[in-house]
């Protein structure tokens, strides 16, 4: 058991380190957007200074409240293949950036050691934000930080740029679509409540059933106990029908409630709060993409 | 005999149970005209932005006459050719692809010259020009790869059985694929 864990830690360590080595592969960025909605940058091998990261996310966060527009910035130091372009739309698309119908995704990619930066716009935000626009951005407010090295300074007034050219640009898809979601999961869900109360009834009044004169005239008129084991209580219930008198004897098993041995009411106190689960920043829920699809807008440029 | 009688009704019991896959023929049929319409588009919108560049270019180097020409040459006979999606044959999507190439690297030696004229490469117009046509060439092979992604899952269906019985049947066609030629397949490479 112990020669297992410490190979399974050895082996983790030597991932963490190879992973570290090697370029990026689109499948190995993890969206810190699915853990917490607020959060927009993944920055694995922190170009970013978390200064920066946070201010961007509370930018990001803003846009995407105005306008709907999601965003998903990406800071590396090398991209596997360093086909910028690529990366990014792949990114892009399999992580379903922008909202379903109106396709307002924008990923922004930075591959230091590749020294290129790339947008790509979602099919419905290319008329918004045109390629032009993109290398504008990129050369005027990126690339003259970027060529000094300095990733912080450049992807933050990049982002700057992109937010005030967007502010305003598209109202946010309809909050009706998302809800009637929630509505037909609200829906499912009372109707199954419905169905489990109807079939509790129907089950309470099969057992009302007189065998004899089939109507449902049968009562409990009488119950004692026959053996308690294992906290199952077995007791020998009497019924009897009110229209003919038949009488009806069964056994029936049911949970022990009273006074069992080390079952409830034992144990030490679990307690709440305070573990391991620091990391949300207080009580956000994970957010997500909403699949939005892409085409090839956007711009890319090297510095 | 019985067991000849056995092995007939199997058969058409696995066919009929797993019907005939008209209907999705037709679906991924479709899907591949899309892709196809969608990839024309791209070329289209590539051939409209050339002229434009063509005179911006001109503006500042006219006297690279032979090069310009030769754009403008390859736009014209690229957009001559347009296949319909319906016969969509491998010799017609070869001539097309060959057309488009033929602008692709005439459009690359282009903006290889312009790298001689720093007034040009200073032009607002000119650079978003470029940033377009950059974009342009992203979509391109992005359409290139759904349209052949769409073909091989079309493809893939009507050749499975019993799908190649119908679909031989009701005359589905096997999709060509566009293909990675060497120089052609390469996007001129645009340098800051």
């Amino acid at each position: 058991m112990k020669r297992y864990v410490i190979t399974l830690i050895v082996c983790t360590f030597l991932a963490a380190i190879q992973g570290k080595a090697e370029a990026y592969k689109v499948g190995d960025i993890v969206m810190v957007h699915l853990q917490d909605k607020t959060r927009y940058v993944c920055n694995p091998d922190h170009v970013l200074s978390s200064a920066t990261v946070a201010k961007i996310d509370s930018i990001l966060y803003a846009l995407e409240q105005k306008t709907g527009i999601e965003t998903l910035v990406v800071a590396v130091k090398e991209i596997e293949g360093g086909d910028c372009f690529n990366f990014a739309y792949e990114l892009g698309k399999q992580n379903g950036v922008g909202k379903k119908n109106s396709n307002n995704g924008l990923v922004v990619l930075l591959a230091t050691q590749d020294r290129c930066i790339q947008f790509v716009t979602g099919y419905g935000l290319e008329g918004i934000l045109p390629d032009a626009i993109c290398k504008r951005i990129q050369i005027q407010k990126m690339n003259p930080y970027f060529a000094k090295n300095e990733w912080n300074a450049g992807m933050l007034s990049g982002i700057q740029a992109i937010n005030s050219y967007l502010d305003g640009s598209m109202e946010p898809e309809d909050i009706e679509n998302e809800n009637s979601g929630e509505l037909y999961i609200l829906g499912f869900v009372f109707l199954f409540m419905l169905g489990i109360f109807a079939l509790s009834y129907y089950i309470q009044r099969k057992k009302t059933r007189c065998p004899n004169c089939k109507k449902h005239t049968l009562h409990r008129t009488d119950s004692h106990l026959i053996s308690r084991k294992n906290g199952i209580k077995r007791e020998r219930v009497v019924y009897t029908c009110s229209n003919c008198g038949y009488t009806v004897v069964k056994d029936e098993d049911s949970d022990d409630e009273s006074g069992g041995i080390g079952r409830a009411g034992r144990g030490g106190p679990i307690i709440f709060g305070g573990g391991p689960f620091r990391g949300g920043g207080g009580g956000f829920s994970g957010g997500s993409f909403g699949g939005g699809s892409f085409g090839g807008g956007g711009a890319g440029s090297r510095f | 005999m019985k067991n000849v009688t056995r092995f007939i009704l199997m058969i058409v019991c696995v066919i009929s149970l797993s019907s005939c896959g008209y209907n999705t023929m037709v679906e991924k049929d479709e899907a591949v005209s899309h892709a196809w319409s969608n990839v024309e588009n791209q070329y289209q919108r590539r051939a409209d932005l050339i002229p434009n560049l063509v005179n911006t270019v001109k503006g500042y180097a006219a006297h690279e006459k032979e090069t310009l020409e030769a754009v403008v040459e390859a736009r014209s006979k690229a957009t001559q050719i347009t296949v319909d999606a319906d016969n969509l044959t491998p010799e017609k999507l070869k001539a097309y692809q060959e057309a488009q190439g033929e602008v692709g690297s005439a459009l690359g030696r282009l903006l290889a010259i312009t790298e001689n004229y720093p007034d040009l490469k200073a032009n607002e117009n000119f650079k978003e020009l470029q940033a377009q046509l950059e974009g342009t060439e992203n979509r391109i092979s992005v359409e290139r790869r759904n349209f052949n992604e769409a073909s091989r899952d079309y493809n893939t269906y009507i050749w499975k059985f019993p799908n190649n019985i119908f679909s031989s049947l009701f005359g589905f066609e096997k999709r060509p694929y566009f293909e990675a030629e060497a120089g052609t397949e390469k996007a001129p490479t645009v340098k800051f």
